[in-house]
C-alpha cells in the first residue's frame, strides 16, 4: 500500500488535471458557473433554518453563542462537500472508464480527484461563511484553528470512502443507489444541523449514543461548528474515536481498492 | 541489452456471463480470487516471450484471440492474473479510437489533457499544439473548438494519432487504428511510424492487414486460442496464421513424415 501511496503521490499533476477538466466540464455549461457551489448550500441552509429556527424556534441551536443561522451555515458547508464528494466519487471509475482503460497511472488517482474537486468548492464557499460570520456576529477566535484540523480528517475519511465505493460501485452498480440513500440518512446522524447536546440530553438508551459517537463524522461536524461555537470542540475522547474511525475507513478503502483493482480494470 | 518488454508465463482470466450482482458477502469474505459463477476463460494464457528495444512487432491471430488484451497488459491497464509482464520504459498506447478523449471537453481541451496525462509539460504541448492539429488536418483545425462527441471516428482517431506521435515515449503500442483513416492520412501514419522506428522506438502493432504488418515489422506473434503459437520471424507468424484458415502447406513440420 505504501507503494501505491508513493505512486499517487508521483502523479499529482495528472490528479490537478483531472480536479482541473472535472472544473470545467461541470461549469462550462452553466451560467452562474460557480456560484452554484454557494447557492446550493446557501439555499438548503435557508430551508434548515426556516424549519428549525423559526417554525421550531425554542432552542435549535447551541445554547450559547451566534444565532441558529450561523450554526447551520458552518455545518451546511463542509456537509455539501461530504455529500458530493460521495456521490460523484461513487460513479469516478464507472464514468471514466474511457481514460482508465488507455491511460496507466494509478487508478486511485480518479476517486480521489473528485474528493479534491469538492474541497475545491468547500474552499470557495469560505468566504460565505466569513460573511456570516460577520453578519451573525460570531467571534473570531484561536478556535478557528479547529476548522484546518476538521479538513484534515474529513480529506483522511472522505479519500477511503471514495476508494472503497468508486471500487465496488463497478463490480455492483446497486452501491450508487444504496448510497443515495445512505447519504440522506448520515445528514441526520451527524450534529450538522441540531446541535450535539440534543443527542446527549435525549431519552435514548446509553448504547445508541455511543454507537451515535461512534461515527467519524461526529468529531468532524463538531469541530466544524467549533471554530464560531467553541463550546461544542468536541472531547478528547469523542476526537480519538473520529481519527481512529477516518483512519480505519481510509485504510480500509484503500485496501479494498487494492484487492479489487484486477477485477475493475476488466469490467471497465 | 535487457529486453524492454519482458513477458513469462503470462496469462489473464475473464469471466463469462458474470452474475451482476455478485454478493457482498461472497465478494469481501472469499477474497477475490475465488471464481464467481459463470464460466471463467483465459484469453491469454502462458505467455513468454522478450521484445529488445528498437524492435518492430507484430501481434497476429483471429478476432477475439486476445491481441488487444495483450496490448492492455503491456499498457499497463489490464493486471494479469498468472505470471508478470515487465516493462522497462513509458508507454505511447493507441489502444482505443478515442486515445482517451472525454466527449464534453473541446478537441483542444482534450488534447491538453490527454497530452498532459501521458507525461508532456504544458510548455511542450504549447510548442506542439499547432504541429499535432496541422498533422490531424484541416478538418480537425477548423473544429478544434468543438467538444469532442461532435467528431466523426476518423477525426477521432486522426487527433488521437497526432498525440501520441508527439510523445517521447520508446514504446509505441498501437491497436488496429490505421484502418480507420482515410489514404491520405494512413500516408502520414505510416511516414510517422516509419520516422519514429528509425529513431529506435519499440513498436507493437496489432492488425489484420498484412501490407500494413510486413511494411514495419520484422517479428511476429501468432496468438491461437490463446496460446503464442509463433514467435518468429513474420512472414513465418503470417503463413501460421493462413494456415489455419487455408490449408496446410507441405512444408509444415508436423506433416513432414506422415
Amino acid at each position: 500500500m505504501t507503494s501505491s501511496v508513493v505512486a499517487v503521490w508521483s502523479h499529482r499533476s495528472v490528479l490537478r488535471l483531472l480536479v482541473q477538466r472535472d472544473l470545467t466540464v461541470k461549469y462550462q455549461q452553466s451560467i452562474l458557473g460557480y456560484f452554484w457551489s454557494l447557492i446550493e448550500p446557501l439555499a438548503m441552509g435557508l430551508i434548515y433554518w426556516f424549519v428549525f429556527g423559526v417554525l421550531y424556534h425554542e432552542h435549535a441551536g447551541p445554547d450559547h453563542g451566534p444565532s441558529y443561522a450561523m450554526f447551520v451555515i458552518s455545518g451546511i458547508f463542509p456537509w455539501m462537500w461530504v455529500n458530493s464528494a460521495i456521490g460523484e466519487a461513487t460513479g469516478a471509475l464507472t464514468g471514466q472508464s474511457r481514460l482508465i482503460t488507455t491511460m496507466k497511472v494509478p487508478r486511485e488517482v480518479f476517486p480521489i480527484g473528485r474528493v479534491v474537486g469538492r474541497f475545491a468548492e468547500y474552499l470557495a464557499g469560505l468566504p460565505i461563511l466569513v460573511v456570516a460570520a460577520i453578519i451573525f456576529n460570531a467571534p473570531f477566535s484561536w478556535y478557528l484553528l479547529s476548522l484546518p484540523l476538521a479538513v484534515l480528517l474529513q480529506v483522511t475519511l472522505l479519500v477511503g470512502l471514495a476508494l472503497l465505493l468508486a471500487s465496488t460501485n463497478v463490480l455492483l452498480r446497486d452501491v450508487e443507489r444504496f448510497m443515495r440513500l445512505a447519504q440522506r440518512m448520515l445528514f441526520y446522524a451527524a450534529p450538522i444541523i441540531y446541535p450535539l447536546s440534543r443527542i446527549k440530553n435525549a431519552d435514548m438508551p446509553e448504547w445508541v449514543k455511543m454507537a451515535y459517537q461512534a461515527n467519524p463524522l461526529v468529531g468532524i461536524f463538531q469541530l466544524h461548528h467549533a471554530a464560531w461555537y467553541p463550546d461544542e470542540f468536541p472531547s478528547a475522547g469523542l476526537l480519538a474515536t473520529s481519527a481512529t474511525g477516518c483512519l480505519i475507513v481510509l485504510l480500509f478503502g484503500w485496501w479494498i481498492f487494492r484487492q479489487l483493482e484486477p477485477k475493475v480494470l476488466k469490467e471497465l | 541489452m535487457k529486453p524492454i518488454i519482458e513477458a513469462r508465463g503470462l496469462g489473464i482470466r475473464f469471466v463469462k456471463n458474470r452474475r451482476r450482482q455478485l454478493r457482498l458477502r461472497e465478494m469481501f469474505i472469499h477474497g477475490m480470487r475465488r471464481q464467481p459463477d459463470g464460466t471463467s476463460f483465459w484469453p491469454l494464457r502462458d505467455l513468454t516471450f522478450d521484445i529488445q528495444p528498437g524492435e518492430a512487432v507484430g501481434v497476429i491471430g483471429k478476432n477475439g484471440t486476445g491481441k488487444s488484451t495483450l496490448l492492455r497488459l503491456i499498457a499497463g491497464v489490464l493486471i494479469p492474473d498468472e505470471g508478470s509482464i515487465t516493462v522497462r520504459g513509458t508507454v505511447a498506447p493507441l489502444l482505443e479510437l478515442s486515445a482517451g478523449f472525454s466527449g464534453d471537453l473541446t478537441g483542444r481541451e482534450n488534447v491538453y489533457l490527454v497530452g498532459s496525462l501521458h507525461g508532456m509539460s504544458r510548455s511542450e504541448l504549447k510548442a506542439k499544439f499547432d504541429e499535432i492539429v496541422d498533422f490531424a488536418g484541416e478538418q480537425i483545425r477548423r473544429s478544434i473548438d468543438t467538444p469532442v462527441r461532435h467528431y466523426s471516428s476518423g477525426m477521432k482517431v486522426r487527433l488521437g494519432f497526432s498525440v501520441i506521435a508527439q510523445l517521447r515515449h520508446p514504446i509505441l503500442l498501437v491497436d488496429e487504428v490505421l484502418a480507420v483513416g482515410d489514404k491520405d492520412f494512413r500516408q502520414k501514419c505510416y511516414a510517422t511510424i516509419e520516422r519514429l522506428l528509425a529513431e529506435g522506438r519499440t513498436l507493437v502493432l496489432v492488425s489484420h492487414n498484412e501490407s500494413d504488418l510486413t511494411r514495419f515489422c520484422t517479428r511476429g506473434l501468432y496468438i491461437n486460442e490463446g496460446r503464442l503459437e509463433v514467435d518468429g520471424p513474420l512472414r513465418e507468424a503470417l503463413d501460421a496464421y493462413n494456415g489455419t484458415s487455408l490449408p496446410r502447406p507441405a512444408s509444415q513440420p508436423t506433416r513432414v513424415h506422415t
